[in-house]
């Protein structure tokens, strides 16, 4: 023991005098095996962590498998009557529930916020056996058909809308026009299993009775929606794959039975599908989460290489110490010691690093990609991690002990005073080191430019004209809140009503009825009457002020007018794009273009084409090779519930203004949602802000370990070269001389790499051309050109760096020890 | 006065490390004339090596004044140091200093490289053979230096000290690494060149060749005890 310390005093000792050493070590090992633990972390816990629900491995979810006539699947997602019939069947499941999600604004409620709502029947949290901070779970009381209004909260809307108030079991919540007492609260530990969408975070929970499926759609097995979710226990003993073929013709007669009389569904059928709900929480995350592992496996071999090279150069620098330790005795294994001594306590304090960044990493994941990877808020350092860490550190203090060893001779190094320590033993050939720099140089210009070029796309879309404003703007949608719901003639005169009130607003510049188009397109098939051919454009409704608020330019023809919406006119207008694809030449001003009804509506103007981000051309078909997405727009009804509102420049409106503007006209109504386009905008840029942030990291990252991997060799390169350098310097070499002397040797080198980058492309591009055929293009020329200069600046530096101890000094420096 | 090569004045050369200062030079004073072999002798650790490198320019003394041929070189940033080097000083190392990769030819050619005005190859091959003759290995001029034994190896090193045409052969220790063999031929090229109008100042250990200069300097504790002209007299 006291050896050990010894051994790790000193070689605390040796360290602290290569400041620049150790924390190039501890950075690329830090970092590198930080983004390891934390991926290493997400793989366990996506694929191998249980769920953290009793008896989880007999938890799964049944989904309907909509099957058409030519056996190929249609849809997945239950209709109404369908689950409601699943449920009730009790079979394979010892227990189920059924689930569904929507939003809801709680009226009640001061600042009326907009809420996520979940309709469970009460197996739902029994089966979870959901923890609870306060009351209870919803029992038989709860059950199908009882309409029970009472609530449960989660602790956050406990906290955040009751403000933890301790008599909360007896207030109450008022949502769409019912008042439900408030029976529960869910434990802060509680884990919501996001069967719903990634992310999924219930606000309130209410009895299944109250889900927002309309009347229609509650008797209907024409209806499906992917919203109606079923859950339970499956019996001990039965499989996934026994269930599903008992419940397959179960369900599926009922439905057969149930669309008997649409012809639209002749020869369909059901087929269950049952997934574990680990399975259906985890989805297409799996490949995420097993890329970022590969990754950053990567990243950690590139960060490995390059401090190994650090290791030997080091090596190379304390092989005359070590000849003299070896010279009074020392053996192999006291050398090894002491070396491991060293490595040992380099990974441990990487180690630490590591895991600091790693709990970093997590809180950074759970802040950003809440939306994006399932279960994120399960992070954190576990002892999965911790064992991880632990290995890790072990493994590389001995691979780099043993790597640094293992370039000794031993029996040499007695030979190495006698010869003054110059020449003896190169450990690492020269060859050997051109074809580090080389391979390093090669890797680096491909990994940078790839990034580049992700990162440059990314940018692209990001910064590409939309071609509407958004500025300023807000899509303000009304919640009804009461259970008999106006017809469109009442609700005229009253949305007449609130617009008036809203115009009248001093922070409202104008207004205009229905949806900016970054909240959404519908798609419709549409028929060409002059020539029955059949297009599928994104379609919306627009008012008589919906081009002019979002600046999109009318080109061609007439705008809506009030009379149009009035007198319900079949009326459309086309976007240049849809045009080109009805016409060549696009002059389609007066075409007929059926939309299924009776009669069939007139184009009487075209538009500027917008481009929203993810929104991709529809049809297929030749014609629309090359031309933007088709958009269509009609005339919409003066009913409707939703609004955009341009603000002045620098104003703004609170949610509770609104509400309480609503209320004043009629109180039924409260808002549902007010969001900014730019919000919404950015939200559609999602992936491609993450895109291009993991990309400019990546390469930064690259960047920054090629810099390091050049350093490394280069530095022992010129380590080994020292003496040479003080004769040359005696002999007259200025500084200038001696920076293109290395710089001169290494040309070959980094030449090579740059070959070999285009090697290494060249088989990218055999292997994978369907993917890099559209990036092929002139643009990538300043790419090239830049990525080329950015490494050749990264080589120019681990030249020079690693040079400029020796001749920043006087000549005598390097000499000393040659004599 | 032009005769004078070099001249030190009051030289002192402290080296601090950590909080320990080290007088490895005090009140030096040398001059050395056209034509003249100087020798420098003293016990290990009295700042003979020391005071080598402040004449070549290697490092920087802590004081004094030092001119080379009129030219106050007390205070030279590297740069400027390099060149008075590359022009002026000859440098000649107990352990050779050989570049390895480079032939024996290139080895001597490479101070004339790094002249401000890059001589013409002609020049370049005239002048390395000339000093090839000098020390008698022009045979071996396309070998490499670990071909050679070490006495051989002291030649080329003086051959290449000599082929920029300094104002002074400083050589250090010449014989440290030789048997006294190969030690005999390599003072007996010294004396030559100095008989031929070399100006040559040489640290030795060993007396006997020592007393081949005509000026022999002790050095103790960093102070010269003795500068006598001996030769000169006879
Ligand atoms: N870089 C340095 N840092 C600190 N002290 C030094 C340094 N170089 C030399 N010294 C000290 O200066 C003094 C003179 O050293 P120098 O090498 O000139 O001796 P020397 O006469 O050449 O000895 P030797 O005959 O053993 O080669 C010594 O006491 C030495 O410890
Ligand atoms: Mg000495």
């Amino acid at each position: 023991m006291r050896t050990f310390i010894r051994q790790h005093k000193q070689a605390w000792a040796s360290l602290k005098k290569k400041p620049g050493f150790v924390l190039t070590v501890l950075m690329t090992m830090g970092i590198t095996l930080g983004a390891l633990l934390c991926a290493v972390t997400l793989n366990y816990l996506l694929l191998v962590e249980p769920l953290p629900y009793p008896e989880q491995e007999r938890l799964f979810v049944a989904e309907h498998k909509l099957i058409g006539a030519k056996n190929e699947t249609k849809a997945v997602a239950f209709t109404y009557p369908g689950l409601v019939h699943l449920y009730k069947s009790k079979e394979a499941f010892e227990q189920a529930a059924m689930l569904s999600y929507g939003g809801d604004v709680i009226i009640s409620h001061s600042s009326q916020p907009l809420i996520n709502a979940a309709y469970v029947t009460p197996e739902f949290h029994q089966i979870l056996a959901s923890p609870l901070a306060l009351g209870r779970l919803f029992e038989a009381s709860e059950a199908i058909d009882t309409y029970n209004p009472v609530a449960m909260l989660s602790y956050n809307t406990w906290q955040n809308e009751f403000d933890g108030s301790a008599d909360i079991l007896e207030q109450k919540i008022t949502l769409s026009g019912i008042s439900y007492r408030i029976i529960g609260v869910l434990s802060k530990d509680f884990i919501e299993p996001e069967l719903g969408e990634i992310g999924q975070k219930t606000n309130v929970w209410m009895p299944w009775d109250y889900n927002q499926a309309g009347e229609r759609q509650r008797e209907s097995f024409g209806n499906i929606s992917g919203n109606l979710k079923f859950v339970g226990l499956l019996k001990k003993g039965v499989s996934p794959s026994q269930a599903k073929q008992l419940l397959t013709p179960l369900v599926s007669n009922r439905w057969v039975e149930g669309v008997a009389d649409t012809d639209f569904f002749k020869g369909w059928s059901i087929e269950m599908r049952v997934r574990s709900v680990k399975e259906a929480i985890l989805g297409q995350s799996e490949s995420i989460a097993v890329m970022l592992l590969a990754g950053v496996i990567g990243l950690v071999l590139i960060a490995c290489a390059n401090i190994s090279n650090l290791f030997m150069a080091r090596t190379a620098e304390k092989q005359r110490q070590m000849a003299i330790q070896a010279a009074i005795g020392a053996t192999k294994t006291h050398l090894f010691k002491a070396m491991l001594a060293e490595t040992t306590l380099l990974m441990f304090m990487s180690i630490v690093l590591a895991l600091v960044i790693a709990q970093t990493g997590f809180y950074i994941m759970q802040q950003y990609l809440g939306a994006v990877l399932p279960r994120i808020n399960e992070l954190s350092l576990n002892p999965i991690t911790f064992g991880c860490a632990v290995l890790v550190t072990i493994a590389f203090a001995l691979f780099f002990a043993k790597l640094s060893i293992r370039m000794i001779n031993y029996r040499a190094l007695n030979t190495t005073l006698q010869s003054s320590g110059k020449g003896s033993g190169l450990q690492v050939s020269k060859k050997t080191r051109q074809v580090l720099i080389a391979s390093q140089v090669a890797l680096a210009t491909v990994l940078v430019f790839a990034n580049f070029s992700l990162l440059k796309d990314a940018m692209k879309t990001i910064n590409a004209p939309i071609g509407f404003a958004t500025e300023n703007i807000s899509t303000l949608v009304l919640n009804f809140s009461s259970t008999d719901f106006p017809t469109q003639e009442e609700s005229i005169p009253i949305m007449a009503e609130v617009m008036e009130k809203l115009e009248a607003l001093p922070q409202v510049e104008s207004i205009s009825q229905g949806r900016s188009p970054i909240d959404g397109f519908s798609i419709r098939a549409l028929t060409n009457v002059a020539d029955n051919e059949r297009y599928t454009p994104y379609l919306k409704g627009a008012d008589h002020r919906y081009f002019n608020m979002i600046e999109q330019p009318l080109i061609q023809g007439d705008n809506f007018t009030l009379v149009d919406r009035k007198d319900e006119n079949n009326v459309m207008i086309v976007n240049q794009a849809f045009a080109k694809q009805l016409k060549a030449d696009g002059d389609v001003l007066g075409l007929q273009i059926s939309m299924g009804g009776p009669d069939p509506f007139k184009i009487v103007g075209i538009v500027k084409d917008i481009a929203i981000p993810g929104d991709t051309p529809q049809d297929q078909n030749s014609d629309a090779v090359g031309t933007g997405v088709a958009r269509v727009y009609v005339p919409n009804g003066l009913g409707g519930q939703s609004f955009m509102l341009k603000l002045k420049p620098g104003q703004t409106v609170s949610r509770e203004q609104l509400g309480k503007l609503l209320a004043e006209v009629d109180s039924r109504y409260s808002v549902f949602s007010f969001n900014a386009s730019s919000d919404i905008l950015t939200q559609s840029l999602f992936s491609e802000i993450t895109t291009a942030v993991t990309t400019a990291i990546l390469a930064s990252l690259v960047f920054l370990l090629a810099g390091i991997g050049l350093y490394g060799i280069l530095s022992y390169g010129t380590q080994l070269r020292r003496f040479e350098l003080g004769a040359r310097m005696a002999i007259g070499a200025t500084r200038k001389h001696l920076v293109f002397m290395i710089i001169a040797d290494n040309t070959k080198a980094i030449l090579a790499g740059f070959i070999g980058s285009i090697v290494l492309f060249s088989l990218a591009y055999i292997g994978l051309s369907e993917y890099i055929q559209p990036f092929l293009s002139w643009q990538m020329v300043p790419m090239i050109v830049v990525t080329l200069v950015l490494i050749i600046l990264v080589t120019l530096f681990a030249c020079y760096w690693p040079l400029r101890q020796y001749i920043n000094q006087p000549a005598i420096f390097s000499l000393r020890g040659s004599d | 006065m032009t005769d004078i090569k070099i001249e030190m004045k009051n030289i002192g050369k402290v080296f601090e490390t950590d909080d320990v200062e080290t007088h490895a030079l005090k009140n030096v004073d040398i001059v050395i004339r056209a034509g003249e072999y100087v020798s420098i002798a003293g016990p290990s650790g009295c700042g003979k090596s020391t005071l080598l490198s402040l004449l070549g320019l290697l490092d920087m003394p802590s004081s004094g004044s030092y001119i080379i041929e009129g030219h106050d070189v007390s205070s030279l940033s590297l740069d400027e140091a390099a060149r008075i080097r590359n022009e002026k000083i000859g440098f000649v190392f107990q352990s050779f200093n050989l570049i390895d990769e480079l032939s024996v030819f290139d080895n001597i050619a490479l101070p004339l490289q790094y002249k401000k005005e890059l001589p013409t190859d002609e020049f370049i091959k005239a002048r390395v053979e000339a000093c090839l003759k000098m020390v008698e290995m022009s045979h071996r001029a396309d070998h490499k230096p670990n071909q050679l034994s070490g006495g051989q190896q002291q030649r080329i090193a003086i051959a290449r000290a000599l082929v920029a045409d300094p104002a002074i052969l400083l050589v250090d220790e010449p014989t440290g690494n030789l048997d006294s063999k190969s030690g005999d031929t390599v003072m007996a090229v010294l004396a030559e060149l100095n008989k031929n109008g070399t100006t040559i100042c040489m640290v030795t250990h060993d007396a006997r060749y020592a007393n081949m200069a005509n000026i022999q300097l002790k050095l103790l504790d960093g102070q010269i005890v003795k500068d006598e002209p001996l030769k000169v007299a006879v």
